[in-house]
């Protein structure tokens, strides 16, 4: 695997921050599965909860001076309140497990979601926990012994492996007092593949060894396949009029091209003018073969996969072009 | 991401405003609170149809008036009515503009410091369950704000109910740590800082002159004004004078205190061989004065006696008060009366009152001893066609002639005013004096409760030999007032609330009062130390109960933590399933602990594999526990029982 790239949040932020997330992560597991405990919970007051604690101050002081001992009281009630507030916003995270985090892969440039699930490990139920990775923040609940999960957007970029940056989970109930929060890094670095080209051309045909660069239109040669719905870009001799009045659709003729079974697509052979230019046409064909059904075999560099037509195999070449240094 | 804001937890913020701001909404004018309600109902309808705030200029225009109301409304009077009122209001004009999370907190936090505002003007017993009811609303109101936070996309059913359930537990965990504070937190011994005389919002009580004639609601008021603890038997009734303001000046139809008022006494009041030792606890009647039975020998700490043996307190009194005194009623005041006070006690304005005047030369030349003359003119109150009678008539320019030989019925304070004029005029020194008198004896719970209604003024004249004499003449006019106390006189419209048992109730609920200001109100710096005293703390010094405090906080919360922290076991169905818990609990001790997705038996291999010695006893365990749970063998229940009972892993 190739070095993981960090998305927001991440551990590249110079060395406080550094030192910071080498602090937490010695007081406990940092990445899922991991069940939360005193050591990895950390709780303050919110800004209400400084607002509130001037506020009880002032009702202090003003009920001392004049003696007032049932404003007294009122202090000291609305402080035992605060104070319960402090342990269930501890409560609400203690012992909750983050049982495993993870994405399924994306195209550069697409968000990413993080899956996050959660397992209550209580006979209480914790409302209002909140998730956040970078600026996007996710509010949820977990019914006692029951399980949720939660899916966190990423946005990505580049392809690669991308590693999320510091997850937080947080919660303020049961007033909004205090924040109890923890932090934890998801466990796998996400899969992103290449971006496929918008205006690929068009699939390389016959042998790739002998011409990977042909490319001219050959519609005469094309064989009637099938019928499916029109989509936007189809030509409009491609259109089955009959088919479509029949229908009340509009049917486009799929093509096919029978003369080449085999698709050979070569990195080395691949029109483009920069390698990741090359990659991303490359992976906009992977896609137009597997769509097409064809089979292909993809050779970047000494590596050669395939020949293959499946899922697995689609899943194998964009993730080998993801790999490429 | 800011959450839309549930109309539910609008509703409950503006519930908890409105509690909290009930008993200040009573004490202002009417037309403001109806302005302060009026906003609540605007900001309730516009939350029932998801509507926005009003355009900016319209909110700061609205503000503006609201303020203009309130100097308006107070007479540009500064006091804590007008300030508590301000806070209304704004909260109020805070209706505008509470759309959001942190808004609708703010609110509710709020109420919390409007409910202990409203103790700054009463702290009744019925106000426990006002503190009690609004902090409840209150905390609900938070939760509520809370579960629109934590629940964006709606949320489940019966969650209001379930917020009502974690509030009242909120609150009740509360009290063990609230309870802790309170009877641990240093009080102050003096306040940091004096409330100045002035911002005083005038509250029912004595005042300090006396015009016959103007109307007075004091005698209709029947709420306490200060209840007293003797120690020994109570004095009898026709002893009870209860001393206030002392007035020497006389314009013609207000009485007023001369310039000295002030002056710290000279003379030492020595104990005396009947001197009575009480403690007077005094409702806050904005003023400095401490009341006192003749002559009090010394001061209680932060106060002083002044000349006229009235007790001033530093600080005007604005809560629940105790102090002790002792007083001796022998003493002699002022056996030698200067010149200077002497021609201050017999001044009376010219041109007035020339009938009576009259009188008191003719009176001087049938008596010439002025004892004699004193009989005299109380015999004359007793036997002519005097009645004693709370209906006020304002009297004219010849006061005590108009009352003296024309009205002939009114009030102690028409009496004291008439009888110190004519003594005046008969060259006798007079002064008059304000103040309470008589009170309710409460048999069982033996304290004295003297009530507003029982304000009384009465008239002091200087004798040779006996220096300054008290003398009543409401007393020849109407004994039952001395003896029997105002209320046996009164005459007032709505005799409906006269009845016995409404009367019984009433003594009742004062007892109970009596308690709750004795105890909860009355709990001060000294209450403080005799109490950490009779627990055999003697003597600590503020830093040490501070210590003290945190010990029993540390102790109170430990168990209220452990009780919210603790992991909730589902609990045991049957006895089988017990004696199993047991087991695996005897294991865990051994660090044998069994996961979760761990069967019986695979268990029961690990054990075998870790500790043989330990699996041979628990395999036969983990195998019965399986057959009954999962076998149905319910019939091995009792010898799977007894195993387990005997089941007892060592450490190695």
């Amino acid at each position: 695997m190739n070095t993981a790239r960090s998305a927001p949040a991440g551990s590249n932020h110079g060395w406080p921050r550094r030192w910071f997330n080498a602090w937490i992560a010695r007081r406990g597991p940092t990445r899922p599965p991991l069940t939360l405990r005193y050591r990895q919970i950390f709780i303050l007051p919110t800004r209400f909860g400084w607002i509130f604690g001037a506020l009880m101050f002032a009702m202090l002081m003003g009920s001392l001076n004049f003696n007032n001992n049932l404003g007294l009281l009122t202090t000291f009630i609305v402080a035992g309140l605060a104070s319960n507030s402090m342990l269930i916003a501890y409560r609400n995270l203690d012992r909750l497990r983050i049982a495993h985090t993870g994405a399924t892969p994306v195209f550069a440039g697409q968000t990413a979601e993080l899956l996050i699930s959660l397992v209550g490990n209580s006979p209480r139920s914790r409302p209002g926990l909140e998730l956040a990775l970078g600026d996007h923040e996710r509010i949820v609940s977990v019914a006692a012994h029951g399980v949720a999960e939660v899916k966190l957007p990423l946005a990505t970029s580049h392809r690669g492996w991308l590693q999320p940056g510091r997850c937080r989970i947080q919660t303020c109930q049961p007033i909004g007092l205090f924040r109890a929060w923890s932090w934890f890094w998801p466990e796998r670095p996400i899969l992103v593949w290449p971006q496929p080209a918008v205006n690929p051309p068009p699939l390389p045909e016959g042998n790739g060894h002998q011409n990977g660069m042909r490319n001219q239109p050959e519609t005469d040669g094309e064989e009637f396949f099938s019928l499916r719905d029109w989509r936007e870009g189809d030509a409009l001799h491609r259109v089955a009029w009959k088919a479509s009045q029949r229908h009340d659709t509009l049917l486009a003729r799929d093509l096919r091209q029978p003369r080449s079974q085999d698709l050979h697509l070569d990195l080395a052979r691949t029109p483009g003018e920069d390698a990741e230019r090359r990659i991303s046409v490359l992976t906009a064909w992977v896609l137009i073969a597997y769509q097409q059904q064809r089979q292909w075999t993809l050779r970047l560099g000494p590596e050669t996969l395939g020949p293959g037509r499946d899922e697995d195999h689609l899943q194998r070449c964009l993730r080998a072009l993801a790999e490429l240094p | 991401m800011t959450p839309s804001i549930s109309f539910n937890a609008v509703a409950w913020t503006i519930a908890a405003f409105l509690v909290a701001a009930l008993p200040h909404l009573t004490a202002m004018p009417p037309w403001l609170a109806v302005v302060v309600v009026g906003a609540c109902a605007w900001r309730l309808a516009l939350a029932r149809r998801q509507g926005g705030p009003p355009p900016a200029i319209l909110r700061l225009l609205l503000t503006g008036m609201a303020i203009a109301m309130i100097v308006i409304a107070f007479g540009g009077l500064w006091g804590r009515r007008t300030a508590t009122a301000l806070l209304c209001v704004m909260l109020a004009a805070k209706m505008m503009e509470m759309f959001s999370v942190r808004d609708l907190r703010l609110v509710a936090s709020v109420s919390f410091f409007l409910i202990a505002t409203q103790f700054l003007f009463s702290e009744r017993l019925l106000y426990l369950g006002y503190l009690v009811i609004g902090s409840m609303t209150a905390t609900i109101a938070l939760v509520r704000i809370q579960d629109m936070h934590a629940q964006p996309s709606g949320e489940a059913p019966g969650a209001q109910a379930g917020a009502i359930r974690s509030a009242t537990a909120l609150l009740l965990m509360a009290l063990p740590v609230a309870l802790a504070l309170f009877v641990l937190f240093p009080r102050l011994a003096q306040p940091l800082w004096g409330l100045p005389e002035q911002v005083m919002d005038g509250r029912s009580g004595l005042s300090d002159d006396m015009s016959p004639g103007s109307i007075s609601n004091l005698f209709l008021d029947d709420s306490p004004a200060f209840r007293v603890e003797f120690e020994g038997p109570p004095p009898p009734a026709s002893e009870r004078y209860w001393r206030g303001p002392v007035l020497w000046n006389f314009d013609g139809t207000t009485w007023t205190s001369p310039f000295f008022s002030d002056a710290p006494r000279g003379q030492f009041v020595p104990e005396g061989q009947r001197a009575r030792r009480y403690s007077v606890q005094l409702e806050p009647h904005e003023r400095r004065w401490l009341f006192a039975l003749d002559y009090p020998i010394t001061a209680p700490d932060n106060a002083t006696v002044t000349i006229d043996h009235q007790v001033l307190n530093r600080h005007p009194i604005t809560t629940l008060s105790r102090y002790e005194l002792t007083s001796n009623p022998d003493f002699v005041d002022m056996p030698q009366l200067p010149d200077g006070a002497r021609s201050l006690a017999l001044r009376l304005p010219e041109g007035r009152n020339p009938r009576t005047l009259a009188l008191a030369a003719e009176l001087r030349q049938r008596h010439a001893e002025d004892r004699e003359l004193i009989t005299a003119v109380l015999g004359w109150f007793r036997e002519e066609a005097f009645f004693y009678s709370l209906s006020a008539s304002p009297l004219g320019r010849h006061g005590a002639d108009e009352f003296l030989f024309e009205l002939r019925s009114g009030y102690c304070e028409y009496y004291a005013s008439a009888f110190a004029i004519l003594m005046r005029a008969a060259g006798i020194p007079t002064r008059i004096v304000t103040g309470y008198q008589g009170g309710l004896w409460q048999e069982g719970s033996d304290y004295l409760l003297v009530r507003q209604s029982d304000a009384h003024a009465w008239t002091e004249v200087w004798l040779q030999g006996q220096g300054w004499t008290r003398v009543d003449p409401t007393a020849a006019v109407s004994p039952n007032r001395i003896e029997r106390g105002a209320r046996s006189v009164i005459d007032r419209p709505g005799a409906v609330f006269n009845l016995d048992w409404v009367e019984r109730l009433r003594n009742r609920y004062d007892r109970i009062q009596h308690l709750w200001n004795r105890w909860v109100l009355g709990f001060d710096h000294e209450r403080q130390r005799d109490f950490l005293q009779r627990l055999g703390l003697p003597n600590l010094s503020p830093e040490r109960i501070a210590l003290l405090m945190l010990v029993v906080l540390l102790l109170v919360s430990a168990p209220i933590s452990y009780f919210l922290l603790r992991q909730v076991q589902p609990t045991a169905s049957s006895p089988v399933e017990r004696a199993w818990r047991k087991v695996l609990k005897r294991l865990r001790r051994l660090n044998l602990a069994k996961g979760p997705a761990e069967t019986p038996l695979e268990f029961a291999d690990r054990v075998e594999r870790t500790r043989p010695e330990c699996g041979a006893l628990f395999r036969p365990l983990a195998e019965m526990y399986c057959q009954i749970h999962y076998g149905g063998r319910t019939d091995q229940g009792g010898a799977f029982l007894q195993q387990a009972r005997q089941f007892s892993p060592r450490k190695p």
